[in-house]
């Protein structure tokens, strides 16, 4: 016994240094997929990547299943999932082509103690739009990630970049397993819950870039974890970080603060279901009202946005009911913008997890009908309820609003926080399920199966009989053993597929932030920047946007989308002047890239440059082995 | 089995924070951030004298806050707590002036303060 516990102690010892190791190879290996003009990561991604991803998450499941101490587990799990939320920033140079870069803009402007009266820092016509500019959650952000940058001295891009992903990788394993214990009590379903929420495609895409929605997600999911531990708490510290989350959630993102604020009411419901006899008639229709109340709070939020910002346009409509027929209506209600255009395997992956967790909450549901569990019967009651207030608020939003001012699919990584204890009580029934069948059953079925095939027990001998119930028995522990962790590690790996664009435009490349760096460091007057929205991204990484010593257009900014196109046509020195006094700078640049322009017009446009008499900035060979180049212009 | 009981050691002797040790430690490493960021801006002691922040503050709010949970956990929460403080106070800063070097050294004490004085009323209750 000793020995087997010895020896069980070694394996495990021995299949978390060799875990280590594969993750550290693999961080290794996204590493040298660093690139510097690529459209997705998967054209760079080194080939080992993916198969040494695949045999560290077998190895990680097969511990998760252990005995091993839940503070290691917890451990491997935070250093995988950092690991499958960094493939942006790890493998471009400055992240995702995204919001990311829009909202890095935003705080370099505090970074660089641009604003100095307070946000915002430009004037603001109503007490609305200031409360509303006040609250965005960038700020929020912004705040935070210039925090770190000035806590480390490591400069703000940096930061940014891996902000999100760490605390995404860190923290919502451990708000995941939280809100598996408070509602199963089991460790193992609770730790393989944290690595289990790396499975759903959306999740994972919005832990790898860093923007407000995401760090709002985050304590979202922790207001969620406190709600359903105060269904049978009167504790009040509980209730405070219920409603502390929630509000931080809010100032993250309005929407995880007003879904977080919904679920606040709903919990309230469900305390006094609790406390009260659950057939009562008003308990009832305590019930019904809240989970009416909670389902209303977005779609209407979002139509009252516009008192706080003017150019919101949303509104109810019943177009899309009387346009699209019955099929694409129901399409669209299940799978969104899957229905357009996505592969069979990619709307699998994306529905598989939550589509088996809300089966399963209905299948907890109806086995605790009868019995006396009543803790239990509320949090997955509540949790149900809560899986339906998404489901309701992303039919409303998705078929009869229009004008929205998000993209109503980000409804769906609520969705995967709610599912993902579920889909791990599912994993764990089965393995639970093989190996209680291992432990009781299986002389029994080997004959059962013997005798199936009419051979027992006459036709072979007693040592081959055995033999063929030692083998049955070997392929139902490696069934448990390993083919479970197997194949949920494939599901897992085969969900990064999915989670990570399979198809982008070119990233910011490495001459794009050669070029704008160059500028930045060579100038010292105040200057200007013309170029496209893809110069923009690249130059808002290194000084921010509307900086009023190195100045470029907000990425949708009018007039800064004019100058580009005159330029393009007709690049000539009076547009640059007409820049220079716009924003008042006494230097102008020109850029023009040309993968993003195109040969054609490219070549045509630095011939006209020339031929204008406008100058070439930087090496004469241009940027990037010729493919961009900076015209400059001096008052 | 041994790194955890070291782990609890380190907790419960800062969690302690006799004379107010580590509330003093926590403010000559925020002093420590802010002569780095006027003068140095060296990533390696902005790191250096971050990380034990970080442990500090994170423990004082873990053990503050999440006493019923394990080690691990109510040291985690602590730093999420430290994050989400940081996050807000930072917050104030921006919309009120801005989050200069000399406002951010302020942040720091205001969080440093919180935690501790969090820290001094569990211990009190305990009592």
């Amino acid at each position: 016994m000793m020995y087997s516990e010895q020896g069980f102690t070694r394996f495990l010892r021995s299949s978390e240094i060799l875990y280590l190791f594969l993750v550290a190879l693999s961080f290794y290996l996204l590493f040298s997929s660093r690139t510097g003009e690529a459209h997705t990561v998967w054209e760079v991604l080194h080939p080992g990547f993916i198969p040494t991803l695949f045999v560290a998450t077998s190895l990680l499941l097969v511990i998760l299943l252990t005995s091993e101490k839940v503070a290691y587990k917890l451990f491997f799990i935070i250093v995988h999932s950092i690991l499958v939320h960094s493939f942006f920033s790890i493998v471009f140079p400055v992240g995702d082509l995204s919001g990311q870069q829009i909202v890095l803009g935003r705080t370099r402007l505090i970074y660089d103690n641009a604003v100095l009266h307070g946000w915002p820092p430009w004037p603001v016509e109503t007490i609305e739009s200031r409360i509303y500019l006040v609250f965005r959650g960038e700020n929020f952000l912004g705040a935070l990630s210039v925090a770190f940058a000035r806590m480390f001295s490591i400069d703000l891009l940096w930061i940014h970049l891996f902000l999100v992903p760490v605390l995404w990788g860190v923290f919502t394993p451990i708000a995941a397993y939280l809100t598996t214990s408070t509602l199963t009590h089991n460790d193992k379903v609770s730790v393989l819950a944290g690595l289990i929420l790396s499975a759903f495609p959306y999740a994972t895409y919005f832990g790898a870039i860093s923007v407000h929605n995401s760090l709002g997600y985050i304590f979202f999911f922790y207001s969620l974890s406190f709600m359903l531990r105060s269904l049978n708490s009167n504790d009040f510290q509980t209730k405070a970080l219920m409603v502390v989350f929630s509000f931080v959630a809010f100032l993250a993102h309005y929407l995880t603060g007003i879904m977080a604020f919904s679920l606040l009411l709903l919990t309230l419901a469900f305390r006094s279901y609790r406390g009260n006899n659950s057939s009562s008639l008003a308990t009832r229709v305590s019930i019904v009202s809240s989970f009416l109340i909670s389902v209303s709070l977005l779609p209407l939020s979002l139509i009252y946005l516009r008192f706080f910002r003017s150019d919101t346009y949303t509104s109810f409509t019943l177009d899309k009911l009387y346009k699209l027929p019955f099929q694409e209506i129901v399409g669209q209600f299940l799978f969104g913008e899957l229905i357009y255009g996505s592969d069979i395997k990619t709307i699998l992956l994306i529905i598989i997890g939550p589509t088996l967790a809300f089966f399963w909450m209905i299948r907890l549901l109806h086995g605790l009908k009868k019995g006396r569990r009543r803790k239990s019967r509320t949090r997955i009651s509540f949790l149900f309820a809560a899986s339906l207030v998404m489901l309701t608020d992303y039919g409303i939003l998705k078929l009869f609003m229009s004008g929205l001012p998000l993209n109503e699919e980000r409804l769906w990584v609520f969705r995967d926080f709610l599912a993902a204890p579920f889909v791990a009580l599912v994993i764990y029934e089965i393995v639970l399920g093989v190996k209680s069948f291992l432990s009781t059953r299986s002389p029994a079925f080997s004959i059962a199966i013997l005798k199936a095939i009419k051979i027992w027990p006459k036709a072979l001998p007693k040592g081959l009989v055995l033999r063929v119930e030692g083998l049955l028995f070997t392929g139902l522990l490696f069934a448990s053993g390993v083919l479970i962790p197997v194949f949920i590690a494939g599901w897992m790996t085969a969900s990064l597929s999915v989670a990570y664009p399979q198809v982008a435009p070119l990233q910011t490349t490495w001459y794009e932030l050669e070029a704008v760096n160059f500028i930045e460091k060579t100038t010292r007057k105040k200057y200007v920047v013309i170029g496209d929205q893809w110069t923009i991204f690249a130059g808002e990484m290194i000084v921010g946007v509307n900086n009023p010593r190195a100045f470029y257009f907000i990425e949708f900014n009018k007039t800064g989308y004019d100058l580009f196109v005159k330029m393009k046509e007709n690049p000539s020195s009076a547009w640059m002047l007409s820049a220079m006094n716009y924003t008042d700078t006494t230097v102008a640049y020109f850029i023009v890239t040309e993968p993003r322009l195109g040969a054609t017009e490219f070549n045509s446009t630095i011939s006209k440059a020339l031929q204008n008499g406008l100058q070439f900035y930087g090496p004469p060979e241009g940027f990037g082995n010729g493919k961009l180049y900076v015209f400059y212009y001096e008052k | 089995m041994g790194s955890s009981c070291r782990f609890d050691e380190i907790e419960q002797t800062i969690a302690y924070n006799k004379r107010l040790f580590f509330t003093f430690c926590s403010f000559v490493l925020a002093l420590v951030i802010y002569i780095n960021l006027s003068f140095f801006q060296w990533p390696v002691i902005g790191i250096i004298a971050s990380i034990p922040y970080f442990l500090i503050n994170g423990i004082f709010f873990g053990y503050a806050l999440f006493e019923k949970e394990d080690a691990f956990l109510r040291f985690m929460l602590g730093v999420l707590v430290l994050v989400m403080l940081l996050g807000f106070v930072g917050w104030l800063a921006v919309i009120l002036y801005n989050l200069d070097v000399i406002r951010f050294t302020l942040v720091l004490l205001i969080v440093t303060t919180i935690s501790s004085l969090l820290n001094k009323r569990k211990k009190k209750n305990d009592v």
